[in-house]
C-alpha cells in the first residue's frame, strides 16, 4: 500500500493545526487525532492573547474551520493512538477512538438537550469552576460543535431503561446510544506529536495553599474565570464568596524549582493576567510577584512594561520557597523574603498561581506506543545533533509546540511549520 | 437572458422554523413591488447544508436555469463555502449567489416571532436587491517560479538554503561579505544542550558550498526587486564592482541578514576606552577563537573578570534572548582556562527561556561564580558602580569587563523593507504577518522572515525559523502547480483617476503602482488582497474593489434601512 501521502498528527492545538493547514495545501492526506471532544487545544480557553490582545477565537476559529471542512483532512476527537508499527513511510496505527454517542453529521448543536440531563457533574474543561450535564460540549463556541455523553455517568449507558430524556430533546435524531467505541487502523508516511501541555498540579506547592484556600486560583482557572465563554460568563468573582476581589497577588514561578525549569510564557502571561484584572477591576490593587523577568520575544517589553506602569506593583521575592499564603478572615495573608531578605506579607482577596507547563498528561504512553524518547523532564526529546530541531528519536516521527518544551504559540506555530519541512522531505524519500 | 432569482430558506430544523414565520416570509417576498417584472422561484427546505439539501440545490439551480441566488440560512462562516460549492457544480457563477443569515441575526436573537420574521424579510430583500448588482467573476491562473532568493548567508540563510535544495528547489544565496557563516562562525563553542561542538556549523558552509542546487554570490546585495509571490524578478549588484548585477527570478524571497550589536561606547551609563580592558562578548568569542584564551591587551591573565548582562537593553526597549545563556557559556569558558579566576556575573534578570537552560544555570552556580542581581550599573573603565536588588549601592572592580549588549536589527534592514514592501515593528525587527498565528511570513506574499532578522534569536531558533520558512515555501510554491489570486480584488478606472497617488499610501501590500506613461494608478491584481483600503482613500472615487462595489453596496444597505 502507498502510504508516502499519509501523515498523522496528534494533537490539535495550535502546531497540530498549523501543520494540517499547511500539509493539505501540499495534497497531502491527513488524519488528525484529538483527544477530547473539540480541536484547538489551549488557546481556546484564552480570551485573549498576549502582547496584543488578540482575541483567540478569531485568530483559531477560521482555522478550525478550514480544518473541520477540509476533505484531505479527517479529524478524530476523542480518540487515542495506541500502538504504532512500522517505519519511517510506513507505520501501522491503531487508534482508540471513543463513541460520542452524538451523530456529528445530524447533529446542529442548537443545544436542546442539555437540560433535560438529569446528571450533573464538573465540567473538567472549565478547570471544575462549573457543572455540565451528562451530555454536554465543554462550552459555548466548541467546534465541532456537537456534544458528547459522558459514558461514565450518563444514567441511560449505565443501564436506566427510563432516562432517554437527550433524546427525545433532540429534534433531529442525533443521539445514538449503540454507538460504540471503535479500533481504527491507518497507515501512514509520517507522523507529528503536537500534543502539548498540562499544567503542574498547583497542590504540591503545600505553601502557597492552592486545593486548601478558595481565593487561590492557577493561571488556567483564571483564564477560565476571565473569559465571556467561561463559567462566570467573565465576571471577576470569587469561588466561594461571591464577592469581587479588591486585591490580587500573582505568582510567578510556581512550581518552577519542583520541575526543573523556567516555563517561558508565565511571565508575559501574568502581565496579561494583571493586564485582564486591570481592564476589568480598574480599582483592584494587583502585585506581581517575581525573582527574574523572562520576556522571550522582541514584543513582550513593552507589553511588560506597559502592565507595569498602568496595572500592577511589582514585587521582587528573594527566595522562592520561602513564601508562604495563609487564609485569615477570609484573606490571604502572603508572607515573604523581600529584596533585603527581611520578612514581608501582604494580604489579599486573591491569589493567582503561575504554575508550571508540563509534558500533556499521557505522554508516557504515548510515546511507548510510539517508540520515541522522552527527554529528564518527560517532554518529547528532539534530536540534539540538529541542534534546532523537530526530528525525535524515531525516523519518521517529528515533534512540534509544547511537547517539546514550554513554548509561546508563535513558537508552537513555528515549530509546527518547519516539522512540516521534515515531514515533506521525509515523505518523499 | 431574464433574470431568474432562487431564493432558499431553510428551516434549519426547529431553529429557524420555530423562531420566524417563514410562510409570511415566503408570501411577502413574493408580492415585492420591485420584484414584480422579475422571475422569483421562492421555497423552503429542512435542511440546506444536508446531503439532500445540497442536491435539492443543484437540481433548483439547474432545472429552473437560475441567473441568480440567495439562500436565507445560518451564518456564512458555517455553510457559505458549503452553498459555493454546490455554485461550482452547475452553472451558476458563484458569484451570484449571496448568503443571508436569518438563524444568528434573526431567529436566535429576537424573541418576538413578529419582529425576527420582519427583520428576517428585511434582510432577504436587500440581499435580493445586491444580488441583482452582483457581477460573475472568474479565477486566474498564475504561472509561478518555484525558485527561492536568499538574503543572507549566516546560519539560518544557509540552513533554509539547505532544506529547500534537499527538496531539489533551485535555491540563490546573496551575502553581502566575502564569506558565508555569519556571525556563528566567529564563535568558539555553543551551548551544552547545542552540544558545545561547532562543527555542525563549519560542515554547512561546505555543505551550501557543494550543493549543486544553491548558487551563492559573495560581495553581493539586493538592488531591486518587483513582482509578487511566484513571480519576482529580481536584480542583484556586487558591492565590489558597482556595475556588475545580476538578474534573476525567483518565486519567493526569504530574508535572513541577521543582526548587529549595539555600540556600548554610545550608551550614557557606559564610559571606557580602548585602552579600558573592557570588551564586547563578541570581541571576546574572538579572542578565544583565535588564542584559545582570555587575556588582558598586555598578554596577562585577569584575576577577576565580571560579565555585565543588558547592556543597552534599557535603550533598545526589548531582551536580546541569547545573552544571559551565552554569559553563561563565557564563564563555563573561563572556568575551563582557570579555576582561580574570580568571576562576577552582574544581572537585573536572568533569562532562562529553554527548557534546559535552568541545568547550565545551576551547574555554572556550582563553579564558584558569584551572581549579583542588579537595578542599575554605570561603568567607567574597569569600575562598575552597581545597585543590588536590595537597593545597596557599591563599587565592584575586576581586571576584565565583558559586555553583553544588545542585538539590534541589521544595518541595511530598512533598505530591505522598502524593496519588498514590507513592514518593520517598532523595534526595527521586520514584522510578521502575523506575530502569532503567521510568524513567519510579512505582509508581502512570498517574502519570509527567518533568524535573528526576525527578532533576537539564538542558533536553535534562527535553524527552527528556516525550516519553517521552508516548509512554508514548499507547500505553497509547488512547481507546476498554478497561482490562484484572490479574486475579489481592486481595480481603477482609468477614466477617472486623476494620478494624485494618494492611494499607493494607504495600500499596506504594495498592490498599487503608478504608470508613469498613461498618468494614472494601476492595481497589480496578483497582489491586492481586496482589502478596500484605497476604495476610501480615492479623493476622485476611481476604485472600486469586486464584489463589494458601491452600487452592490449602497444597494443592500439602501433595503436594509428602507
Ligand atoms: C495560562 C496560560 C496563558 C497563556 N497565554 C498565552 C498568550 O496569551 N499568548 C501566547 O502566545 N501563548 C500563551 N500561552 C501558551 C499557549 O497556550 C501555548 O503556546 C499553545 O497552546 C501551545 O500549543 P500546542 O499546540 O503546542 O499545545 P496545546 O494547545 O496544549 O494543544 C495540544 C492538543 O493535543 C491534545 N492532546 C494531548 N494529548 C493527547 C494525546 N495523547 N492524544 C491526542 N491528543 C492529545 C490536547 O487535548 C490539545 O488539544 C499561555 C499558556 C498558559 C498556561
Ligand atoms: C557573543 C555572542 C555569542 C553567541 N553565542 C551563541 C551560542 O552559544 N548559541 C547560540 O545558539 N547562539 C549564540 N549567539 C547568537 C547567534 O550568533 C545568532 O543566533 C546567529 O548568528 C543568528 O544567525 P543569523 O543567520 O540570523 O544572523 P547572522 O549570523 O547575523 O547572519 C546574517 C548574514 O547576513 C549577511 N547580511 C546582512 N545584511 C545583508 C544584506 N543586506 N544583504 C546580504 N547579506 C546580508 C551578513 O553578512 C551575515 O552573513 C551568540 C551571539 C553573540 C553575539
Ligand atoms: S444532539 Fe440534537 S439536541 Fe443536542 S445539540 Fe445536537 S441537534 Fe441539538
Ligand atoms: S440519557 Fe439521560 S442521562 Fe444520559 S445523557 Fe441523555 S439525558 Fe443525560
Ligand atoms: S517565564 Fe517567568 S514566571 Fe515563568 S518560570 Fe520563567 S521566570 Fe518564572
Ligand atoms: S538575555 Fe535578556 S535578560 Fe539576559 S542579558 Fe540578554 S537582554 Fe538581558
Ligand atoms: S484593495 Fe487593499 S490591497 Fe488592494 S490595492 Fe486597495 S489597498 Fe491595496
Amino acid at each position: 500500500m502507498n502510504t508516502s501521502n499519509n501523515v498523522l498528527i496528534i494533537g490539535s492545538g495550535v502546531s497540530g493545526m498549523e501543520a494540517c493547514i499547511m500539509l493539505s495545501k501540499a495534497g497531502k492526506k491527513i488524519t488528525l487525532v484529538e483527544k477530547l471532544s473539540l480541536i484547538g487545544g489551549k488557546t481556546i480557553k484564552n480570551e485573549e492573547t498576549y502582547p496584543n490582545m488578540d482575541c483567540s477565537t478569531c485568530l483559531v476559529a477560521p482555522i478550525q474551520q478550514e480544518i473541520l471542512q477540509d476533505p484531505n483532512i479527517d479529524v478524530l476527537t476523542l480518540s487515542t493512538v495506541e500502538e504504532v508499527q512500522g517505519k519511517s513511510g510506513n507505520f501501522k496505527v491503531k487508534i482508540n477512538k471513543k463513541a460520542r454517542y452524538v451523530d456529528l453529521i445530524a447533529c446542529l448543536g442548537c443545544g436542546m438537550c442539555y437540560p433535560p440531563c438529569p446528571v450533573s457533574l464538573k465540567n473538567e474543561w472549565e478547570e471544575n469552576l462549573i457543572d455540565k450535564k451528562a451530555i454536554y460540549v465543554p462550552c459555548s463556541g466548541a467546534l465541532p460543535n456537537v456534544p458528547v455523553i459522558d459514558a461514565a455517568l450518563c444514567l441511560k449507558l449505565n443501564g436506566s431503561e427510563e432516562c432517554n430524556k437527550c433524546a427525545e430533546a433532540c429534534m433531529f435524531g442525533a443521539i445514538n446510544f449503540s454507538e460504540t467505541d471503535q479500533i481504527i487502523e491507518l497507515n501512514v508516511g509520517a507522523i507529528l506529536i503536537a500534543t502539548g501541555y498540562d499544567m503542574l498540579d498547583a497542590g504540591k506547592l503545600q505553601n502557597l495553599g492552592y486545593g486548601k484556600f478558595s481565593g487561590v486560583y492557577t493561571s488556567m482557572e483564571f483564564e477560565r474565570l476571565f473569559a465571556a465563554n467561561g463559567p462566570t460568563e467573565g465576571k471577576l468573582v470569587l469561588r466561594n464568596l461571591e464577592s469581587i476581589p479588591q486585591s490580587i497577588a500573582i505568582i510567578h514561578c510556581v512550581g518552577r524549582d519542583l520541575v526543573g525549569y523556567c516555563s517561558n510564557i508565565c511571565c508575559t502571561a501574568s502581565a496579561k493576567h494583571a493586564h485582564f484584572l486591570h481592564h476589568k477591576l480598574p480599582d483592584a490593587n494587583i502585585y506581581n510577584f517575581y525573582t527574574d523577568i523572562c520576556l522571550p520575544d522582541k514584543t513582550y517589553q513593552k507589553f511588560h512594561e506597559d502592565v507595569k506602569s498602568h496595572s500592577s506593583e511589582y514585587i521582587y521575592q528573594k527566595d522562592r520557597e520561602k513564601m508562604k499564603i495563609q487564609e485569615t478572615d477570609n484573606k490571604l495573608q502572603i508572607s515573604y523574603l523581600n529584596n533585603e531578605g527581611k520578612d514581608a506579607a501582604i494580604t489579599v482577596d486573591m491569589v493567582i498561581l503561575e504554575n508550571a507547563l508540563q509534558p500533556s498528561r499521557g505522554t508516557d504512553q504515548l510515546a511507548e506506543a510510539l517508540g520515541v524518547e522522552l527527554d529528564q523532564f518527560g517532554f518529547v526529546e528532539a534530536q540534539t545533533f540538529h541542534i534546532g530541531s523537530v526530528v525525535t528519536s524515531k525516523n519518521g516521527i517529528f515533534v512540534a509546540g509544547c511537547i517539546e518544551g514550554p513554548k509561546d504559540i508563535q513558537n508552537s506555530v513555528l515549530q509546527a511549520e518547519a516539522a512540516v519541512a521534515g515531514i515533506i522531505s521525509s515523505l518523499d524519500q | 437572458m431574464n433574470d431568474k432569482i432562487g431564493i432558499y430558506i431553510c428551516e434549519c430544523g426547529p431553529n429557524i422554523a420555530d423562531k420566524v414565520d417563514i410562510e409570511k416570509i415566503i408570501q411577502s417576498i413574493s408580492q415585492m413591488e420591485d420584484f414584480q417584472d422579475k422571475e422569483l422561484i421562492i421555497k423552503q427546505h429542512k435542511l440546506l447544508c444536508s446531503v439532500d439539501g445540497k442536491k435539492f440545490l443543484e437540481e433548483e439551480i439547474n432545472t429552473n436555469e437560475l441567473t441568480h441566488m440567495v439562500c436565507a440560512a445560518c451564518s456564512p462562516r458555517d455553510h457559505d463555502s458549503t452553498f459555493i460549492g454546490v455554485c461550482k457544480k452547475t452553472n451558476l457563477n458563484p458569484y451570484m449567489y449571496q448568503m443571508i443569515n436569518i438563524r444568528e441575526h434573526c431567529a436566535w436573537v429576537i424573541h418576538d416571532k413578529e419582529k425576527a420574521t420582519q427583520k428576517a424579510i428585511r434582510m432577504i430583500h436587500a440581499g435580493m436587491d445586491r444580488v441583482l448588482y452582483q457581477q460573475p467573476l472568474e479565477e486566474k491562473q498564475l504561472d509561478s517560479n518555484p525558485d527561492v532568493l536568499i538574503i543572507g548567508g549566516g546560519i539560518a540563510g544557509m540552513e533554509t538554503a539547505l532544506s529547500l535544495a534537499s527538496k531539489k528547489r533551485k535555491v540563490f544565496i546573496v551575502e553581502k561579505e566575502a564569506r558565508l557563516g555569519g556571525k556563528s562562525a566567529i564563535l568558539k563553542e555553543l551551548l551544552p544542550r547545542q552540544g558545545v561542538n561547532l562543527n555542525i556549523l563549519h560542515q554547512k558552509v561546505s555543505d551550501v558550498k557543494g550543493n549543486d542546487n544553491i548558487t551563492v554570490f559573495t560581495n553581493t546585495e539586493l538592488d531591486s526587486v518587483v513582482g509578487f509571490l511566484g513571480n519576482f524578478e529580481i536584480v542583484l549588484k556586487n558591492n565590489q564592482a558597482e556595475n556588475q548585477t545580476t538578474e534573476l527570478l525567483a518565486g519567493a524571497v526569504v530574508i535572513a541578514n541577521g543582526f548587529d550589536l549595539i555600540d556600548p561606547g554610545t550608551l550614557e551609563k557606559f564610559h571606557y576606552t580602548e585602552e579600558d580592558e573592557v570588551y564586547t562578548a563578541k570581541q571576546i568569542e574572538e579572542m578565544l577563537s583565535e588564542n584559545g584564551r582570555i587575556s588582558k591587551r598586555n598578554g596577562d591573565i585577569p584575576k577577576s573578570i565580571a560579565l555585565v548582562h543588558c547592556v543597552g537593553r534599557p535603550e533598545v526597549g526589548y531582551c536580546s534572548k541569547t545573552c544571559c545563556n551565552y554569559l553563561l557559556k563565557i564563564s563555563k569558558m573561563i572556568r575551563d582556562q582557570s579555576s582561580d579566576i574570580e568571576i562576577i556575573d552582574l544581572y537585573k534578570h536572568y533569562c532562562l527561556p529553554h527548557k534546559e537552560d535552568q541545568n547550565f544555570y545551576n551547574a555554572q552556580k556550582s563553579k564558584g561564580i558569584e551572581f549579583i542581581q542588579i537595578t542599575d550599573l554605570k561603568l567607567k573603565g574597569n569600575e562598575l558602580e552597581i545597585i543590588e536588588i536590595s537597593g545597596k549601592k557599591r563599587i565592584v572592580k575586576a581586571d576584565l569587563v565583558i559586555l553583553a549588549p544588545a542585538m539590534i536589527p541589521a544595518e541595511g534592514s530598512g533598505k530591505l523593507a522598502e524593496l519588498l514592501k514590507i513592514e518593520q515593528n517598532y523595534t526595527g525587527f521586520f514584522q510578521e504577518a502575523h506575530l502569532k498565528i503567521d510568524p513567519i511570513s510579512t505582509n508581502t506574499d512570498g517574502v519570509f522572515v527567518v533568524g535573528t532578522a526576525h527578532g533576537p534569536c539564538g542558533i536553535s531558533e534562527s535553524i527552527i525559523q528556516a525550516q519553517a520558512a521552508s516548509g512554508k515555501i514548499l507547500t505553497q510554491l509547488i512547481p507546476g502547480q498554478k497561482i490562484i489570486p484572490e479574486v475579489m480584488v481592486s481595480e481603477i478606472l482609468e477614466a477617472y483617476c486623476t494620478g494624485c497617488q494618494t492611494c499607493l499610501q494607504v495600500c499596506s501590500y504594495g498592490a498599487i503602482y503608478f504608470d508613469e506613461d498613461k498618468g494614472i494608478s494601476v492595481v497589480n491584481e496578483a497582489i491586492c488582497r481586496g482589502c478596500g483600503n484605497c476604495v476610501g482613500s480615492c479623493p476622485s472615487g476611481s476604485i472600486r474593489t469586486r464584489h463589494f462595489t458601491n452600487p452592490q453596496l449602497f444597494q443592500e444597505v439602501k433595503e436594509a434601512l428602507r
